[in-house]
């Protein structure tokens, strides 16, 4: 046996295990959910499951429902993560100009919430933002009060007692405060460890040349962390696409479904109603989107 | 100190050691674990017993008061070995349906009453009227209104354990603050509409900004109740057409909105978490179910009593669903007979079940001095002769989310009420178009 041969054997050999748990636990329930899309499958329903083609992808383009849950998931993919992005980078860089002892303790308070599981952080906030009785507008309101008695013409715009999640616009926007905070960690470490990897001589050539701060930033920190940007997007928007336990537990799709994200109304097609071969359909439609937008996002952020 | 072969300290576990000491370690947690969640008191020893796994989403205090009922039952019944398994509500249903089309259904479960059509219409469940008769459960001793529930073409397809009404939990401290007392000094809840109404006047603000009279926890139940007080309801009898947008309804539904955006004595719904500023001690009076009382036995700064809720209209009504136990439709031979023994068991000793925070079903059993004590349990059982359930249909998920959406706006001033029904109207008859196709098509094949 030749010895690149005996190497291939050897890769095949490590990558085995995790090969085969891909096939069971991923590309057999995709194929299986594609098969399914084009079956009528309703769980208690007296018909047995039979195929129906297209009938299901045509029922979605149809359904205003549907349009309203995809326009929600993009609504917050496109506000949350630039802010995540943005806020992450700013974070990383701020953490990296710190002593290494300080730099433990930012990344471990950043990195906290994400250990917390989202049925726990989606309670807690829930009762943070409850506008009346919550921790949130405890504090707020009597400071927006005393701001509203100093400068009274503010009354008309602001409201003292903050509607956290009872109107649609503060609804996702509490959603995507709470997102942040509890996903933060990963990109900021992820971004540092990409600050660390730009040689120190690119900056001192820099400062020969008279470059100082944001041009040091946009010339040299920016194009040389791209890859590692690109990652985080690419990451973070896939994982925003599938956001479920936030909205799930804190708004459970409200108010009046103005947060109920894609995931949400297919678990409820398929698990409530169990609509299995819809929630499929739907499922696949949401994959297509999601890669669409990656693809987007590979070509804009690649380096040339 | 004794040296290994290696140089190194035979009194220092070897990695080998290590590893298999935390073998066991993880074997012992989760066998501790497998055993604390299959609650029926360990693994059959006896491979004789019979064994049945119940289900239930009782994951509160509630698993606990089952849990107890269950130890006696394995304790008084050798032959047989229930394993309980409670998985919570939210996804309790869902590993429920999936567990049966794999034919791995337990042998015992429970089940929602309002939930019993949809197991009913898949075929999950077995007729349990030879449960009942002498020597076995008295058909009599159920409650009329909640028996039937559970009948499906002529034949009961569970047997009720509980009903969980809708009753008035009020805050002792702040009625009498605000004067809403009898002769003797003692907080009189609201009975009807004017005392209500007067009632939320005279709270609303009375410990501060935040303090309000009312405050509406679950939409679905509280606003379902005022609805079922005004005479209607959201189905025809037969189910075979919506009434969601009835005059009536639109009425008792505008009623409720005017309390938040007319009125203003009530704030915006919340949902569940206004329950929060109820045991914040910043709310009169809320609506909830008997299972809430658990919450408030263990909060030891909260004077609160319990009341039928206040009418609001012309009939008596209260939200209510029951706890139904039954068996998988294939079950026979001797798991069969442990399961029903077990059934009956049960059904006899709820007034344990009540203990937990519940309303035993049995009349008998709510004649007694024991369950004449739990006082909670006790005044919202005077509500049972007009408990109203939600339409039971095959798709009360469905009609649920167009219901609970419709209130929402309505009672957020989003859209007028009449237009918000109407909606929920012409989407609820869509999903009955669908299913009334389904079982067409089903039927003729």
């Amino acid at each position: 046996m030749s010895r690149t041969r005996s190497r291939n054997i050897t890769g095949y050999l490590l990558l085995a295990p995790y090969l085969i748990l891909f096939l069971v636990f991923m590309v057999l329930p995709l194929v299986y959910g594609l098969i399914l899309s084009f079956m009528q499958y309703e769980m208690i329903s007296p018909l047995p499951p039979h195929f129906v083609g297209l009938s299901h992808y045509i029922a979605a383009f149809h359904d205003h429902y549907f349009w309203k849950a995809m326009s929600v998931t993009c609504i917050f993919v496109f506000i949350s993560v630039p802010i995540t992005i943005v806020l992450a980078l700013a974070l990383a860089a701020g953490i990296e100009r710190t002593g290494p002892r300080r730099q433990n303790l930012y990344r471990l308070a950043l990195f906290i919430p994400m250990m917390i599981t989202i049925s726990v952080a989606g309670i807690l906030w829930r009762w943070f933002f409850n506008s009346e009785f919550g921790v949130f507008n405890g504090y707020l309101t009597p400071m927006l009060q005393w701001f509203i008695h100093c400068f009274p013409f503010l009354a008309k715009v602001i409201n003292p007692k903050i509607p956290w999640l009872l109107t649609p616009n503060w609804a996702m926007a509490s959603i995507i405060l709470m997102t942040i905070w509890w996903t933060i960690g990963a990109p900021v470490v992820i971004l540092e460890a990409g600050l660390k990897q730009i040689p120190a001589a690119y900056y001192e050539a820099a400062s020969l040349d008279g470059a100082v701060g944001y041009r040091r930033f946009f010339y040299i920190t920016l194009p040389l962390l791209r890859p590692v940007l690109l990652f985080v997007t690419v990451m973070s928007a896939v994982g925003a696409f599938q956001i479920f336990g936030q909205p799930f537990i804190i708004t459970k799709g409200g108010p009046e479904l103005s947060t109920r994200v894609m995931m949400q109304y297919i678990y409820e097609t398929s698990f409530n109603n169990y609509r299995l071969g819809y929630g499929a359909a739907m499922s696949w439609l949401l994959f297509i989107v999601i890669a669409i937008f990656s693809i987007i996002q590979f070509r804009v952020l690649r380096e040339k | 100190m004794p040296l290994n072969s290696a140089g190194k300290s035979s009194d220092q576990p070897t990695r080998r050691a290590l590893l298999r000491s935390a073998a066991y370690g993880a074997g012992a947690l989760l066998y501790s674990a497998a055993a604390t969640q299959l609650a029926g008191c360990g693994i059959d020893e006896n491979s004789s017993a019979v064994t049945l796994r119940f289900w239930n989403g009782f994951t509160g205090p509630d698993g606990e008061a089952m849990l107890g009922i269950i130890r006696k039952f394995n304790n008084d019944h050798p032959d047989i070995h229930v394993i309980m398994q409670r998985i919570p509500w939210d996804v309790y249903y869902n590993k429920l349906f999936v567990a049966g089309l794999g034919g791995r259904a337990p042998e015992v479960f429970i089940i929602h009453a309002d939930t019993l059509s949809r197991f009913w219409r898949a075929k999950f469940i077995r007729p349990m009227d030879d449960l009942t008769g002498p020597g076995k459960l008295p058909a009599d001793d159920f409650d009329p209104n909640v028996w039937e529930k559970v009948l499906h073409d002529g034949h009961h397809y569970a047997i009720p354990l509980d009903i969980h009404l809708l009753g008035m939990y009020y805050n002792r401290t702040l009625l009498k603050k605000a004067g809403i007392v009898d002769s003797a000094g003692n907080p009189a809840p609201p009975v009807d509409r004017p005392q209500f109404m007067d009632a939320l006047r005279r709270l609303k603000g009375i410990t501060g900004p935040d303090s309000w009279g009312f405050v509406y926890t679950w939409l679905r139940t509280n606003i379902y109740t005022v609805i079922r007080q005004n005479g209607g309801d959201l189905f025809t009898p037969d189910h075979s057409a919506t009434t969601i947008n009835s005059p009536r309804n639109i009425e008792a539904v505008q009623f409720c909105a005017d309390l938040v955006l007319k009125e203003k004595l009530v704030p915006s719904p919340q949902d569940f978490d206004s329950w929060i500023g109820f045991r914040q001690g910043k709310v009169g009076m809320c609506w909830e179910g008997i299972y809430m009382l658990p919450d408030l036995q263990h909060q030891t700064d909260l004077d609160y009593g319990a009341a039928p809720a206040p009418t609001l209209f012309a009939h008596h009504a209260a939200w209510c669903n029951s706890h139904t136990m039954c068996l998988r439709a294939d079950l026979k031979g001797p798991e069969l007979e442990a399961a029903k023994k077990f059934i009956i068991y049960v059904s006899n000793n709820s007034l344990d079940w009540a203990a937990g925070g519940q309303i035993p079903i049995r009349r008998s059993l709510r004649r007694t001095k024991r369950f004449a004590e739990m006082k909670a349990q006790s005044e919202f059982a005077r509500q049972i002769p007009y408990a109203a359930y939600m339409p039971s249909v095959p798709f009360i998920f469905e009609y649920q989310s167009e219901y609970d959406l419709a209130i929402e706006k309505s009672l957020r001033g989003t859209v007028p009420v009449a237009a918000a029904l109407n909606t929920a109207a012409i989407n609820i008859t869509k999903i009955i178009k669908r299913y009334a196709t389904n079982n067409a098509a089903g039927k003729s094949k």
